[in-house]
């Protein structure tokens, strides 16, 4: 199938630090690939880089053959590429409701948001029972969610998801994952999934890459990934 | 003092302090949306709201523009040339990564050279007084009375407040510039240009103190210092917790009327001390402002 994003050994900085020096990737369009690494190993820099917040330094980044190295995060999104950050970046002062319609900033097409809301709700049922509430006072796990309605909002063809498994308990990483799997079953969403956590992510995985220190060190299916011993020594910690 | 002249005086202060205050409302907004969503003190809005008072001044008496004219002319040009401030200067001082203080001190830049301006054309040397097309003639309220020229002002400035809510409160740009209040980052990734909202909300605060200067300009005698007055919309803004556009207008109709009710009952030399005696007043008692929220603990 063909690549949906390709990342041509891209580097960035910030200041003198090398964050990435000369990382190759690509996702095909219909596959769950993951990205997995040490804390500071360039994960979350990668998908900064793809979502045009972080420039990159050198390198390039096609999204569906087209270049959109240096196109503004806005555009990067119009073109359908969202991004859900890790930490909890919902906006607190707005409503569950409002923080939804945020998400479809770029789309016009007013019944069709109304309908997406709509099976957002279906999505995920605690959001629905929630609104009008402000989504600062959400607990954790359904700050989480609620940053994958809104990404989805955008009616993104490429979901990149920054750590969703980040401080919830296992229970909660269940349900976070069981949504994000029947998602990308469902509506054939291509997913990037950045993880620390990577027996989730290699189990939901096509194909993973292994970042250190700003490089690919490892990459390959994420089936003879998640048995190679070698791998789950140096970098899995199982 | 007697009972029916305390009664005056206070029904009087009240509405006279209304009117006042909603100019002090109208700048207080104007530097609180541009803190929200750039993080910049403007300390060039008195010099905004001076500048745009001459160039309507200009524009009806020099050119004799007809005034229906020159007024969306004037709040058009400052909209403009607020927007062209934020988006040539300020997005300069910000690339150049220098402390944020640079920021402010850019826009304390921009306050000398619209003085220079003023200056420089010879119609600051004097003081002058602006052309008002409202009819002399008054209406009562109560016991207080208030001319046409303040009913007017009080009146536009209240619907401009209203407008501005409705703006903010309810339509996708307005959504986009509280999102940007809230969180720059995630406004990013949800597709908001924020360039674009920065600079229209820089724009905006010029277009609200362009129109706060044509209303309050006929009651005042126009200098090119008149933009001290601004202090007081920066207090009212405080007052209300910095960042809360209905704490702004709260803060300055306390502040207009405690003003005119210290003129009134106190004496006309405590007038310029009241404004600070309240600010410290709500420091002491409410850090946060009457708006400002409680003190969150943010985790990094």
């Amino acid at each position: 199938m063909a690549d949906l994003i390709e990342l041509v050994e891209v580097s960035a900085s910030y200041g003198r630090i090398e964050a990435l020096s000369g990382v190759s990737l690509k996702v095909s369009e219909g596959k769950v690939v993951a990205l997995l690494g040490a804390n500071g190993a360039g994960k979350s820099t990668t998908l900064n880089v793809i979502s045009g917040i972080v420039p990159a330094t050198k390198g390039d980044i096609r999204f569906r053959g087209k270049s959109i190295r240096r196109l503004g995060s806005d555009k990067i999104v119009g073109a359908g590429i969202s991004q859900v950050p890790e930490g909890r970046e919902v906006f607190r002062d707005m409503s569950v409701h409002e923080n939804l319609l945020i998400g479809a900033q770029l789309r016009n097409d007013r019944a069709g948001i109304e309908r997406d809301i709509e099976i957002m709700a279906g999505h995920f049922p605690v959001l629905s029972k929630r609104f009008k509430q402000m989504a600062g006072t959400m607990s954790g796990g359904e700050q989480q969610m609620l940053l994958i309605a809104r990404a989805l909002m955008a009616r993104p063809k490429l979901l990149m998801l920054d750590e969703p498994s980040l401080g919830l308990s296992p229970l909660l990483v269940q349900q976070i994952f069981d949504i994000i799997v029947k998602l990308h079953r469902e509506e054939k969403l291509t997913l990037l999934i950045v993880e620390q956590n990577a027996a989730v992510a290699l189990a939901v995985s096509d194909y993973a890459y292994i970042l250190e220190n700003g490089e690919i060190a490892v990459e390959g299916r994420s089936a003879d990934l998640a048995h190679d011993d070698s791998v789950r020594n140096a970098y899995l910690g199982t | 003092m007697e009972l029916e002249v305390l009664s005056l005086f206070l029904q009087q202060g009240i509405a006279s302090g209304l009117v006042t205050g909603s100019i002090y409302a109208l700048l207080a907004l104007a530097i609180v949306i541009v803190f929200r969503t750039t993080d910049v003190a403007n300390f060039a809005e008195g010099e905004v709201y001076m500048a745009s008072a001459y160039l309507a001044f200009f524009l009806i008496a020099i050119v004799s523009m007809p005034f229906w004219i020159a007024v969306p002319a004037t709040v058009f040009a400052v909209l403009i040339g607020a927007s062209l401030f934020q988006r040539v200067v300020l997005t300069q001082v910000a690339a150049a990564k220098g402390v944020s203080v640079n920021l402010v001190i850019a826009t304390l830049g921009l306050s000398y050279v619209l003085k220079g301006i003023v200056r420089a054309t010879g119609f600051g040397d004097t003081p002058r007084s602006f052309p008002s097309v409202m009819g002399e003639g008054s209406v009562t309220l109560g016991s207080a009375s208030l001319t046409y020229l303040d009913l007017t002002i009080l009146g536009a400035a209240l619907a401009i407040m209203a407008v501005f809510f409705w703006m903010f409160n309810y339509t996708k740009i307005g959504r986009a510039m509280r999102a940007v209040g809230m969180n720059r980052r995630a406004s990013q990734l949800v597709g908001i240009n924020l360039g674009h909202v920065q600079m229209l909300v820089w724009g905006l605060s010029g277009a609200i103190s362009a129109v706060a200067a044509i209303l309050i300009a006929p009651k005042l005698l126009m200098t090119a210092d008149m933009g001290v007055v601004v202090t007081l919309a920066f207090a009212a803004a405080i007052i209300g917790g910095f960042t809360s556009l209905p704490g702004a207008v709260v803060g300055g109709f306390i502040i207009g009327i405690t003003e005119n009710l210290v003129g009134l009952f106190v004496s006309s030399r405590a007038i310029n001390v009241a404004p600070f005696v309240v600010i410290m007043l709500v420091l002491i008692f409410m850090p946060q402002g009457l708006f400002g929220g409680k003190v969150r603990v943010r985790k990094v």
